[in-house]
């Protein structure tokens, strides 16, 4: 764990929240005593607090706190796959783009510009309504959108890698560009990977909530904090605890995941170590 | 009237990085400040001007003019851009790539309460052609020389009494470097400056300074006048140092190749290694032989696009067994990519290849793959030419795993045979190319190329990049290495000494051709072309 140690402490303190977040989402819904689907006829709209409903009750007396937890469940597990499914493609698109160089390289970008232009929502409701939906058609969606940016940073590094004199080495001593790609560019390319997977999580996490609230996510009575949102907003006058649990949820997700980026980005940054002597010339002047 | 130091101690967290240093800046002066990377040099030109990276700490008695200063007080910042002027070594870093030359020295200029009209005066005073349209054009639209005497420029701006020049040529070719600091030179007489030289090249600043300090692990190792340390240098390395750039003139004719003696010592120099260097000589050339070339390169052509000269054009050359060719040239001159078209590593190159009467430049794919097993290469850069995320051993055996040649385990006995090859230790596998200097990385490159045990062995500025030391014990092992394996080396270089060490022959380009072409030793003792005869006075002894 000394990784985990070295790492600013807002980071760390990110992580550990993201990480409580994804245990209680996974077996908070065992420990507490309602089943996220079944309503509960006695206790419709109940409040917060009331009942041992902690979170309250929806319309039809479903428990929130379990509904919530279940949500994103459903979620974080998306979002994590989709950012998997993005971070596997988008890496192996852009790194052997960049290492290809020359007219692939070209092709490869024109084809990266075409699925930029593709108006994403139109496309992704258009595959939603046309074929049945499954888990699986909402990863490739959310995939499908995620990668390009990915895909783009990963093409330029492994471009600079391809130049470097360790990668001209390898090609003067015979080595075949599936040779290179995986020996000397891959690896290489791996930690910034693992980073952007950091900005690519919030992003595929807040796409699936949006599309759950367009109600082209899970069906009922699965729950996702998308479909929780929009299920909340029409209770709004009624019970507006349905909304703002899901939604608080979703937005501390999001947060964490955006000071996690700031912190890294800053300790990665060496320019943005401040400089002593810089300091002290201002406190002088 | 003087600007001294005394007890300067630079740390790092308790950790000593240099000194204690006392050093005297007279008015007119030149001194010479020398070292190897990591002796201290910059970090004594650094605590001078106040501008130490934070976490290190500098304490001795700085004193300027009469006047007691502290260090690091509001008195120190006020020496620097005024009384102290500094030249750095990167000018294209130095300069602010957004706004005109013009720009920046007027801003100068103004800062320190100097008419703006100096501006053009300044860049008359360095020397440079057409000042007027200089001012309005950007760094980028100048060379490397051009840039250096702006950067100057801008130093003189403040009219300062001393000038700190940090490795002010090391980015610059030997005859470039000389008319700058000749520019810097006529200028400290002119305007009686006080001058602290700082370079790794002791030869270099001998020619100007009239006292030097050679620094050595942040320590003095010896001071005095320039003459009196040529004539009788103290320590061993301030021999070596001397040593290392001297032109094998006096040794032309020795039957003896006397660089394949080396002892490859490892590790820390300690002054027995230093001394069990050879001296360089001259290769003496082989009798021409009847066979076929190991290597035939006709008519050899590339041209950059958006450049309009050509930077090969219609070059040939041939290359026997056991032959050491190197080609010489200024940076620009076409040498590198002659070598890297011979290698097929450059899109767009034309002309025909052969290796050991297989046409290189008719194989595709596969086959020229399986071909370049028979061709090593070694690169100038040692930190980037090894993969950071690789093991020694995996670097230093990746051409056996490509060529699929042997199984693990005899491919990490192979690398540990190599690494003894090359005077490292089979141990040393297990580490990082970054547990290394650059000496040894530079070893660790080698043995890497030698993995397939090649015909031909090709060296890209493979010891530019290192200090005097390292650089004799590099070229004494290719030497060696040459000798043992009866290996055909193409060394290019920028560097006469370095060629004359591994090379038999030495071909001369300029401007994408080669200018001429000959023996080590004709070409040193009785150059015919203009161009070798301005390389060869580029020198300092």
């Amino acid at each position: 764990m000394r990784w985990f140690r070295s790492l600013p402490p807002m980071a760390r303190v990110c992580l550990l929240f993201l990480g409580g977040l994804a245990l209680l989402c996974w077996i908070g819904p065992l420990c507490i005593g309602f089943d996220p689907h079944r309503p509960d006829w006695n206790a419709l709209s109940v409040a917060p607090g009331v009942g041992g409903h902690w979170f309250g009750t929806d319309a039809i007396g479903r428990d929130v706190l379990a509904r919530t937890l279940a949500g994103g469940r459903l979620s974080l597990t998306v979002g994590f796959l989709a950012s998997v499914v993005a971070l596997v493609v988008g890496l192996g698109f852009g790194a052997s783009a960049g290492l290809a160089g020359g007219w692939a390289e070209r092709l490869m970008l024109r084809v990266l510009d075409m699925f930029s232009a593709l108006p994403f929502l139109l496309i992704v409701i258009l595959l939603l309504t046309l074929f049945e939906r499954s888990l699986w058609l909402l990863l490739v969606a959310i995939g499908g959108y995620v990668w390009i940016d990915l895909a783009r940073v990963m093409r330029a590094e492994s471009a600079r890698l391809r130049e470097m004199p360790f990668m001209l080495a390898a090609t003067a001593a015979g080595a075949s560009f599936g040779q290179r790609l995986r020996w000397h560019a891959l690896p290489n390319l791996l930690p910034l990977a693992f980073v952007y997977l950091g900005l690519i999580l919030p992003q595929a996490i807040l796409v699936e909530s949006f599309l759950g609230f367009l109600g082209l996510s899970v069906d009922e009575p699965s729950a996702s904090w998308g479909t929780l949102l929009s299920e909340g907003v029409q209770e709004l006058d009624s019970a507006p605890w349905t909304l703002l649990f899901p939604a608080g949820f979703l937005v501390a997700t999001l947060a964490a995941f955006q000071f996690l980026g700031d912190s890294l980005r800053d300790w990665l940054d060496v320019h943005a170590v401040p400089r002593a002597d810089a300091a002290r010339e201002s406190a002088a002047a | 009237m003087t600007l001294s130091l005394r007890q300067l101690e630079v740390d790092v967290g308790g950790r000593r990085l240099l000194g204690p240093l006392d050093l005297d800046l007279l008015p007119g002066q030149c001194l010479g400040v020398v070292g190897e990377s990591g002796s201290g040099k910059s970090l004594t030109a650094l605590s001078l001007l106040g501008l130490l990276p934070p976490g290190l700490r500098a304490t001795g008695a700085l004193s300027c003019d009469g006047a007691d200063i502290a260090l690091g007080s509001r008195a120190h910042v006020a020496l620097r851009g005024r009384r102290l002027g500094w030249v750095p070594q990167d000018p294209l870093a130095a300069l602010h790539p957004l706004h005109t030359v013009g720009a920046q020295l007027i801003e100068t200029l103004r800062v320190h309460g100097q008419p703006e009209s100096q501006a053009r005066a300044l860049l008359q005073r360095v020397q440079l052609s057409e000042p007027d349209a200089a001012l309005r054009r950007y760094p980028h639209q100048f060379s490397g020389g051009q840039r250096q005497r702006i950067a100057i420029a801008l130093a003189l701006c403040s009219r300062p009494r001393y000038l700190i020049a940090d490795e002010p040529t090391s980015a610059l070719d030997a005859r470039i470097a000389r008319d700058v600091l000749d520019l810097i030179d006529t200028l400290r007489r002119e305007d009686h400056l006080g001058l602290m030289l700082i370079s790794h090249d002791l030869p270099l600043v001998g020619a100007y300074a009239e006292c030097v300090l050679v620094l050595r692990h942040g320590e003095v190792v010896e001071r005095g006048e320039t003459r009196e340390v040529f004539a009788h240098p103290q320590h061993a390395y301030t021999r070596e140092l001397i040593e290392a750039d001297r032109l094998p003139h006096v040794h032309v004719g020795a039957t003896e190749v006397a660089t394949a003696d080396a002892e490859h010592s490892f590790g820390e120099t300690s002054g027995a290694s230093i001394a069990a260097l050879p001296a360089i000589r001259l290769l003496k050339a082989a009798a021409p032989t009847q066979s076929q070339p190991l290597l035939r390169a006709e008519a050899m052509r590339m041209q950059y696009p958006r450049i309009s000269k050509p930077a090969l054009d219609d070059v040939s050359l041939t290359l026997h067994r056991g032959e050491g060719l190197a080609l010489l040239g200024e940076s620009g001159s076409g040498k590198s990519t002659l070598a890297r078209a011979v290698l097929r590593l450059l899109r767009g190159a034309q002309g025909r290849v052969w290796l050991d009467g297989i046409e290189l430049t008719a194989l595709k794919g596969a086959a020229l793959r399986a071909m370049r097993k028979r061709i090593g290469v070694v690169f100038q850069d040692p930190y980037a030419s090894l993969d950071p995320r690789m093991r020694v051993a995996e670097i230093v055996s990746e051409p056996l795993r490509i060529h699929g040649i042997g199984d693990a385990a005899s491919r990490l006995a192979k690398a540990g045979e190599l690494l003894t090859a090359v005077g490292l230790e089979a141990s040393m596998g297990a580490r990082y190319p970054h547990q290394f200097s650059g000496g040894q990385r530079q070893r660790i490159a080698i043995a890497r190329a030698l993995a397939c045990d090649p015909d031909l062995l090709v060296c890209d500025e493979a010891v530019s990049a290192l200090d005097a030391h390292h650089r004799r014990e590099i070229l004494a092992l290719l030497a060696t290495l040459k000798r043992e394996r009866g290996l055909a080396l193409l060394f290019v270089t920028h560097d006469l000494a370095a060629a004359a060490a591994v090379a038999e022959r030495i071909a001369v380009l300029e401007a994408g051709k080669i200018v001429e072409i000959g023996t080590a030793a004709d070409v040193l003792r009785n150059p015919q072309h203009a161009h070798t005869r301005a390389l060869l006075a580029a020198r300092y002894l």
